[in-house]
């Protein structure tokens, strides 16, 4: 078992290490952009997957705090200066925000059952973007607003850099907290959550951490978002951001961290070839259709996504049995 | 006066729209435990469709039939394929359904192109009529005549058929139904046509009445189906026509008085009857 522990992670380092050279070597702008836009999905996805496939609870409103990292790093730097040090205090606010916004709202739904929470949580990501919306003196509405990036940041390649280390960080972050005595309890809730309050563990508190958790990490990608762009405007709280999510969690494979990063490349790499096929082929403007097609087939036939996948066919070739953690909980009917 | 008139009028008519996506929508969540995220993408085809079919031919009672037979199309095939693999599983049913939602929603762009298309009022639903100085618009009359013939009609079926005698015992135990020598899962899949129906022929209505049809008026209006069902509590019938008139009132009314929470005043309207009262306003008893 050690020995694929350490293959994993020695594949896992030269990944990282391949990519760090990567923008030395190839001086092509497209794929820094690229990459960089992966790397901010895949942060996001992985927040996610805390919730979605290690505590087995489906947010429709993760939206709302990719949102407000968004518009924290958005405002501050506009209002402010451009310089890195409000740059890393708007990530910090965007983590206090994130986290108070997170905790009030893993307080009031998380109680509820898993299609009152789903819907309680779209609901209330609508009323942010209703907020976002509105409040136009600071938002600037649906018109969004553009700013002035850290000096530092106007060469592409030190963002790359920048959000790889994000990357890395919130990955080695998230892997420690799922394999700590807390993110055992969280599993243990995904696959049984009435059987877990009765061990003695308060559900109600874990969810809410990790919540809590995904929130803030979600806004880190979303401070990261902003800056790549330079402009912000409501789009980063809709739906759309959730899908993306979701539908990058669901294809690379719930319940594993590498799962969300593979399926960020997977659909980012996809839109950026299938919108420029699009021109030739009108039909390929519709690559959504695509995914969700893929998408409901893996959660019918492949709940694991392409990690699972994958985990399977290296468990045949060795001959051993895969573990048998179910990413999505299965719930009986109960009448 | 006339304005309070007219608002209400508004809100009803609104209203009577949303009970006919939220109608199917709480009857497929009694019976099947089955919450439907793909109904609004069913109610956007239901009136992409009717748009079409009233622009080939002319005719307003077949474009509602038009929209009528998609619904049922588009019940059985999501059903067969979309929801019998993940009955029992509320995560993969949320997951699956909006998976299928935004694939209805790409084709109808795929099937009817991208752009928004006007939907005409027929003529002799057009106009309106004068009762003094309130002036009462022919079409909303229309549609709440409809929502509540609609709502008699479900009513009826529910209340003193046998077929409706079987839907209400499956709300309550559908174990026990099956057990009865009741193939429940054909029971399942007539609710989901009935309700894919409905919500198609919800759509083939607010076409006229907003003037335009696009794809993403699925989302939308499958979210504000979704808070009447909840204010209404999941699985009843008549509070889902109680919380339906609430939400087109409140949204007519706010959106005169305080437009700027017009948008808002729905979702919290929900936010806080799921926490104060998660089971909804009138909800089932059982």
């Amino acid at each position: 078992m050690s020995k694929v522990l350490s293959l994993n992670k020695s594949i896992y380092l030269i990944i990282a290490l391949a990519l760090l050279i990567f923008p030395f070597v190839s001086d092509s702008r497209t794929w820094t952009i690229l990459l960089t836009q992966i790397f901010i999905f895949a942060i996001l996805a992985m927040s996610y997957d805390l919730l979605l496939g290690y505590t087995g609870i489906v947010s429709f409103g993760h939206a709302m705090f990719f949102g407000i990292g968004a518009y924290t790093t958005g405002i501050m730097l506009d209002t402010f200066a451009p310089t890195l040090l409000y740059f890393v205090l708007s990530i910090a606010v965007g983590f206090i925000l994130a986290a108070v916004v997170s905790f009030f709202v893993g307080i009031l739904t998380l109680r509820l059952k898993s299609h009152y929470f789903a819907m309680l949580t779209l609901a209330l990501s609508g009323l942010f973007l209703v907020a976002a919306e509105k409040w136009r003196s600071l938002t600037y509405g649906n018109d969004g607003f553009t700013f002035r990036a850290p000096e530092i940041f106007q060469d592409r390649l030190v963002f790359y850099l920048l959000s790889l280390g994000c990357l890395i960080a919130v990955f080695i972050f998230l892997k420690r907290f799922v394999s700590s005595p807390m993110g055992h309890v969280l599993i243990s809730v995904r696959e049984n959550e009435n059987r877990t309050a009765s061990l003695g563990f308060n559900t109600l508190h874990y969810k809410v951490i990790a919540s809590v958790a995904a929130g803030v990490i979600a806004s880190l990608a979303g401070s990261l978002y902003a800056v790549s762009l330079r402009f912000v405007n409501t789009s980063v709280m809709t739906m759309d951001i959730t899908l993306d999510a979701l539908l990058m969690t669901i294809i690379g494979g719930v319940g594993t961290l590498v799962g969300p990063i593979l399926g960020a490349g997977v659909i980012e790499l996809a839109q950026h070839y299938l919108s420029g096929l699009a021109r030739d082929y009108p039909i390929f403007e519709r690559w959504i259709i695509l995914f969700g097609i893929l998408y409901i087939i893996a959660v019918i036939f492949f709940p694991r996504g392409i990690v699972g996948g994958i985990q399977r066919v290296f468990a045949k070739l060795s001959g051993k049995k895969v573990k048998a953690a179910r990413p999505i909980k299965k719930s009986v009917v109960k009448s | 006066m006339e304005l309070l008139i007219n608002l209400f009028v508004n809100g009803l008519s609104t209203g009577m729209l949303i009970f006919l996506l939220a109608a199917g929508l709480t009857l497929i969540f009694g019976l099947m435990s089955v919450l439907n995220f793909a109904h609004g993408g069913l109610f956007v085809w239901g009136a992409f469709s009717a748009v079409w079919v009233y622009a080939t031919t002319g005719s307003f009672m077949l474009s509602i039939l038009g929209a009528v037979v998609t619904g049922v199309v588009l019940g059985f095939v999501t059903e067969k394929i979309i929801i019998t693999p993940v009955y029992g599983n509320h995560v993969q049913q949320i997951l699956i359904t909006l998976g299928f939602m935004l694939v209805l929603t790409e084709m109808i762009k795929v099937v009817f192109g991208p752009n928004q298309l006007a939907a005409k009022v027929p003529p002799y639903l057009d106009g309106s009529w004068e009762v003094g100085d309130v002036i009462l618009i022919k079409y909303r009359m229309f549609i709440i005549l409809i929502g509540f013939a609609v709502f008699g009609v479900i009513q009826f079926i529910l209340k003193r058929t046998k077929v409706g005698l079987i839907v209400r015992a499956g709300v309550l135990n559908k174990e026990m139904v099956q057990a009865l020598g009741i193939n429940i899962k054909q029971v399942f899949l007539f609710t989901f046509i009935a309700g894919a129906a409905l919500a198609s022929l919800g759509g083939a209505l607010m076409a006229p009445y907003s003037g335009v049809v696009y794809a993403e008026m699925g989302l939308e209006f499958g979210i504000l189906a979704f808070i009447v069902v909840v204010i209404g509590g999941m699985g009843s019938l008549p509070g889902s026509l109680l919380a339906a008139i609430l939400v087109g009132l409140a949204g007519s009314f706010m959106a005169y008085y305080v437009p700027a929470l017009s948008l808002a005043v729905n979702m919290i309207l929900m936010a806080l009857v799921l926490i104060f009262r998660p089971q909804g306003l009138f909800a089932a008893k059982g």
